[in-house]
């Protein structure tokens, strides 16, 4: 292990630069374009400072579009990352915080929130982090004591759980009848429209944390890999670990459901291509599943405001119909 | 979410944002320049400054879109929320989002002087927004018919319209006194069902103007209660028994006809007996604008033929 330090690093220095210089330039493209066109000359001058354009782009590019953009960076990074951590811990390419329930319940807790007519900040947020906690606990519950079919017992649990809490979704969907309906359905469909600056620092402080953690314990999540025995007799105390990671990914996954509602398949999509691309190992899967997953739906957000000829759609109505069908593709050529 | 939110809206930092604006406008006022603005307060009782010469407006709800061209401001209007679709003229201005989903930066790119939005609708964290760019949106609430006239003097307070407003609302006023004294003396008070949804079957409970209307149509809503958009069954519906039906589809036309031959499946039901299942635009019954007169009107047709017959 020892001597290949050196050459993981490199590989992981490389893969990182790539990858970032893809993100900056889906960054600066999402900066440049917007609903009332495209000026990426005067946004890239007006971004490095070089000239000013008029006040009204100023305040376009800077208000309005670059917060945007690092919230759709932050919720990318996160999703993706969530993802693989699952994905590692149940070694199941399906697992994702969608399919166990996390996102779902975060859903309810933040619906509850604006039914009972909560402020968005810190009200729903924290409606929205408890519902997910909540369902975690649930989860692990559930599935305690179950060692042996331990992976897919939680699976399954988790799609349970999922069904459950789409079905109480539908039903808060049906009960409730004036114009708050219309914020709770486009909160399901995710949207990043309303970023703000304070918010997206927020999420930075509750986000960034948890991928450093994930990032130190991304060696351990290797040797899950190879299995729990062998982990356990490498000195890995698997339980703690498990714990460790589960928690900071729901930390991480409620905080971007309450900013911007469920973002579907981004954490399903990211790591399976990278790690189709750049292999196994989670030294270099990590950062590359943040800078890429941050790169993915900065780019289907620029997609979800420029496609439509009025208006805008929800980003997580693309990341959607670009994941799903990408998905099944990836999954039919790796089982080939 | 409008309303509820409002009321967090006494923060920190709003105080902070007042003072030194109250601060400004004191030094403003040492230094004698009095720039050429106003301090208004809009119908929720929040006060903000608007040039007095307005040129660039915003309108960020069709209803609202409407009562500026009746006060015939509409040169102003730069910009309209999507589904501004009266009078035509309106849907060729540049759209700015629909009105629970607001295009913000299609809404700055415009450069208004001010947004009117409306409180049930407009989401508050885009009206926030809008306010910490430095576009004071003036919201308006019309709950009730009558406050849909005060809403008009309002805005024809606020546009420099004051007298195209009273001419309106005074014209108002007096169609609805027309209705009123008309079905008066209809001794009956038809039962009416409002449909404003086919599947699910929706009505409009005692908080909308629709119930408003039916009322003083001289009809009886079935659906009076506390929900505002109650859902019914077929079953509950045939219970009722309704004698008038009145159908606003957002779909019209084929959709209507298909509903109509539904309802015609159970000739027990008064309405369906004596043929009197008509249609209305939803337009003119759900939007706080000049046309809910002629919904009214419509209305009181639909339950009182009778009266209208025999007036020519």
């Amino acid at each position: 292990m020892k001597a290949q330090r050196p050459r993981v690093l490199k590989r992981i220095w490389i893969i990182s630069i790539l990858l970032l210089s893809v993100l900056i330039v889906t960054m600066a493209l999402g900066i440049s374009v917007g609903s009332t066109g495209s000026n990426i000359k005067e946004a890239l001058f007006s971004l490095l400072g070089l000239e000013k354009a008029d006040a009204m782009l100023e305040t376009i590019i800077w208000r309005i579009r670059l917060p945007r953009v690092f919230l759709a960076t932050l919720v990318g990074a996160a999703l993706s990352l969530g993802g693989l951590v699952f994905q590692a811990l149940l070694r199941n390419p399906l697992a994702e915080p969608y399919i166990l329930g996390i996102s779902s319940g975060s859903g309810i807790g933040a619906i509850i929130g604006i039914l009972t007519g909560m402020s968005p900040f810190p009200g729903v947020s924290l409606a929205a982090f408890a519902g997910s906690m909540a369902t975690l606990l649930l989860l692990l519950f559930m599935t305690s004591g179950k060692t042996m079919l331990k992976k897919n017992v939680l699976l399954l649990s988790g799609v349970m759980v999922n069904a459950f809490c789409a079905a109480f979704i539908m039903f808060l969907i049906s009960i409730t009848q004036d114009d708050r309906l219309h914020n709770i359905i486009f909160w399901l469909m995710g949207d990043l429209s309303m970023a703000d600056l304070p918010q997206v620092w927020l999420l930075a402080a509750v986000v960034v944390p948890c991928t450093i953690l994930i990032f130190c314990l991304s060696n351990t999540m290797n040797l899950f890999l190879m299995g729990k025995e062998l982990a356990q007799t490498m000195g890995v105390n698997t339980k703690v670990v498990t714990a460790i990671l589960l928690i900071a990914t729901s930390i991480m996954v409620s905080a971007t459901v309450a900013a911007c509602g469920p973002i579907g398949f981004v954490g399903l999509v990211i790591p399976h291509l990278l790690r189709l691309i750049i292999g196994p190992d989670h030294r270099v899967l990590v950062p590359a599943c943040m800078l890429g997953g941050g790169a993915y739906v900065v780019l289907c957000d620029i997609l979800a405001r420029t496609l439509p000829e009025q208006g805008e759609m929800p980003a997580g109505v693309i990341t959607a119909m670009i994941g799903a069908p990408l998905f099944i593709i990836l999954l039919k050529k790796s089982g080939s | 979410m409008l309303r509820c939110a409002s009321q967090f809206v006494a923060t920190a930092k709003k105080t902070v944002f007042l003072s030194v604006f109250f601060f400004l406008a004191g030094l403003f006022a040492l230094h004698g320049q009095q720039p050429t603005a106003r301090m208004v307060t809009d119908e929720l009782g929040r006060k903000m400054t608007v040039p007095d010469d307005l040129k660039r407006v915003v309108s960020l709800a069709p209803s609202i879109t409407e009562i500026i061209f009746a006060l015939g401001k509409e040169d102003l209007l730069k910009g309209v929320s999507r589904f501004s679709d009266f009078p035509a003229a309106a849907e060729k201005l540049p759209s700015v989002g629909s009105y629970v989903h607001l295009d913000l930066e299609k809404i700055v790119a415009l450069k208004p002087d001010l947004c009117i939005g409306i409180k049930d609708g407009n989401p508050i964290a885009v009206v926030r927004k809008l306010e910490h760019l430095g576009i004071p949106v003036y919201a308006v609430d019309p709950r009730d018919l009558n406050a849909v006239l005060e809403t008009i003097i309002q805005l024809g307070h606020l546009l420099n319209a004051n007298q195209k407003a009273q001419t309106i609302v005074s014209d108002m006023r007096t169609r609805i006194e027309r209705v009123k004294s008309l079905v008066a003396t209809s001794p009956n008070k038809p039962r009416v069902f409002f449909q404003i949804g086919v599947s699910p079957i929706v009505s409009a409970g005692t908080q909308t103007y629709i119930h408003e209307l039916i009322v003083m149509a001289g009809g009886r809503n079935l659906a009076e209660g506390p929900v505002p958009y109650p859902r019914y069954s077929r079953e509950q519906i045939l219970g009722l028994s309704p004698d008038v039906m009145i159908i606003t589809s957002m779909a019209r036309g084929a959709s209507f006809e298909r509903v109509k031959k539904q309802w015609s499946q159970w000739p027990s039901m008064p309405a369906v007996r004596d043929n009197r299942i008509l249609l209305l635009d939803s337009n003119l019954c759900d939007r706080p604008t000049p046309r809910l007169i002629d919904g009214l009107e419509q209305v009181a047709e639909a339950i009182h033929p009778d009266l209208y017959r025999k007036k020519p």
